[in-house]
């Protein structure tokens, strides 16, 4: 049973696989036809826009946006949490709509406090 | 320089193409035919004129066309060809390459340039060709200090999770999918989930700072956007109450569901405009600020290859809007029925008659499926598209301000006016419509 339903998504991956096996190749020919001359160090170096690179290419990054990073980790469970209910909703009884409106105005708060901490960008 | 080798002879020429000649024939004969007759064993091969096929018998299939269309037929209806060809892989680069097209063409046309023209008698078609051998015989530069083995598995990840979306997008009914799932919808959100991940293990990888910066700022556009895409689709769910496209389609027999549900509609295009990195949300590829964004250390094919991953991912997300809003293959029959006399009476040409077994190939249904779904498909393409001569690119702030605040709420108010539509007794078991 479990096996079965695993086995619908075997598409999926095959799909995934045979899209590999089909563009790997344009690599494998690219690499055996273009030109490879290696005698120029400056070749090598990171795109810098004709400056010669200086620093790391990995560095800290200040970005003042992570807080909506954090918040997508608690919202998208959420969304995906409520295609479980409106999946099964025809199936229901309508009472069972009330907790899920609590629910959302949990998170609707939630939201709210996220987005306003979010906003104060000093604090990130 | 001469185009033509300065030691060229029309004589050598010829016994350079005849010794080609032998040799093939040579080494098919010997090698070709008896790999052929011993994987042919391995196969499941097709019941013909009440004849379980042998091999050898489908050795004559080379030489009698009344045996070829049920040998064809039995190829169309397999998984392979589901995946490489129609449904799948096949179908979905021929219409990336075809969005290229369209979009230089029409990009020229609004900015009043010509576009390509010379490639290609036509208004230069076989530009896209022209750009592929370009891009296949320029030499992959990469960073000294990068990270090789991911940023050489980047571009052919990014092409095979595209690839992985377009196999759950059903094109036509009767089983027309690659992959039927009962939670395609679900599936489909998982698989939407990868991209960020690779933009940002390519962005990394390259050890650069264009990149990195281009990386960051994919990720943070794309996981905003996913919530609001999320979100509005989940009214259709309402409705519907099914996970699977298919039957999400076929529940849009009589309306499109962007009748009822026109707010969903606007949100979940938005969010696919930024989930596709396209005008006004291109910031991870800004050409004026961060030089090319994640793709400023890709050169050669590897470029070539995001290129394509991202027309995939293009078409793939336009056809999910046609399937989900636009009510996907469903439409009038316009293709006109096969023709009764050539199964009836065989296909005469002078003295001779030919009856075909097994005509028509594709049933006119299927046919006309696919029609409507490309026309669909490529509207939605063409308004994808048309945003990138018209506006100018937003800052990120902005942009997380438009995703966090104002999609989600709409997308809020797009599910309860599906759950008001439900309960109102207008749409859903025993509604009105």
């Amino acid at each position: 049973m479990v096996g079965e339903y695993a086995a619908n998504f075997s598409h999926v991956l095959l799909m995934f696989g045979f899209a590999i096996v089909a563009v790997g190749p344009a690599l494998l020919i690219s690499r055996m036809i273009s030109p490879r001359k290696r005698s120029n160090p400056v070749k090598f170096l990171p795109m810098e826009c004709g400056q010669v690179p200086q620093g790391e290419g990995r560095t800290h990054f200040m970005m003042q946006y992570y807080s909506y990073v954090l918040m997508f980790v608690v919202f998208d469970v959420m969304a995906i949490f409520l295609y479980a209910w409106g999946s099964t909703l025809l199936n229901l009884p309508k009472t069972a709509t009330l907790p899920i409106i609590a629910f959302l105005g949990i998170m609707f708060a939630a939201m709210a406090f996220a987005l306003y901490q979010s906003k104060r960008r000093n604090i990130w | 320089m001469s185009a033509i080798a300065p030691k060229f002879r029309l004589s050598y020429f010829i016994k350079s193409i005849l010794d080609n000649v032998f040799w093939i024939v040579i080494l098919f004969t010997l090698v070709g035919i008896p790999v052929l007759m011993v994987s042919m064993f391995y196969f499941p091969l097709p019941v013909m004129n009440e004849k379980l096929t042998s091999p050898y018998l489908m050795l004559t299939t080379l030489a009698d066309p009344s045996r070829q269309i049920p040998l064809l037929k039995s190829v169309i209806h397999s998984d392979f060809f589901r995946i490489t060809a129609f449904p799948g892989f096949g179908f979905a680069a021929l219409l990336a390459a075809a969005t290229i097209f369209i979009e230089r063409k029409m990009l020229a046309k609004l900015q009043l340039r010509v576009g390509p023209f010379y490639c290609g008698k036509v208004e230069g078609i076989l530009q896209l060709m022209a750009d592929g051998l370009k891009l296949i015989s320029k030499e992959i530069i990469i960073p000294a200090k990068a990270d090789k083995p991911i940023f050489w598995a980047a571009p052919v990840l990014f092409v095979a999770t595209a690839a992985a979306f377009v196999s759950l997008i059903p094109v036509a009914g009767g089983g027309w999918v690659v992959a039927d799932i009962d939670v395609g919808l679900l599936a489909v959100f998982a698989v939407i989930g990868f991209f960020p991940i690779i933009t940002v293990l390519s962005a990394w990888s390259a050890n650069s700072k264009y990149p990195f910066i281009g990386g960051i700022r994919a990720l943070h556009q794309m996981i905003s956007f996913e919530i609001p895409l999320i979100l509005s689709v989940l009214g259709i769910v309402i409705l519907t109450g099914s996970l699977n496209l298919t039957e999400i389609v076929q529940s849009q027999i009589h309306y499109w569901w962007i009748v009822f549900l026109p707010i969903g509609a606007i949100v979940f295009f938005i969010a696919i405009l930024a989930e596709l990195e396209r005008i006004p949300f291109d910031l991870p590829e800004a050409e004026s600020e961060i030089v090319a964004g994640w793709l400023t250390e890709f050169s050669g094919m590897m470029y070539g290859l995001v290129q394509l991953g991202s027309y995939v991912k293009l078409y793939a997300f336009a056809a999910l809007f046609v399937v989900l809003f636009l009510g996907g293959w469903n439409g009038p029959m316009v293709w006109p029925p096969f023709p009764e006399e050539i199964i009836k009476d065989g296909i005469t040409m002078g003295p001779i008659t030919v009856h075909l077994a097994g005509l028509p190939l594709l049933d006119q249904q299927m046919i006309n499926d696919v029609l409507w779904f490309v026309i669909k498909t490529m509207g939605v393409i063409f308004v994808i598209l048309l945003p990138r001569g018209v506006f100018p690119r937003i800052r990120i702030d902005l942009l997380l301000h438009i995703g966090w605040y104002k999609l989600i709420g709409l997308s809020f108010v797009n599910i309860f006016i599906a759950l008001g539509l439900l309960y109102a007794g207008v749409l859903g078991p025993g509604g009105i419509l």
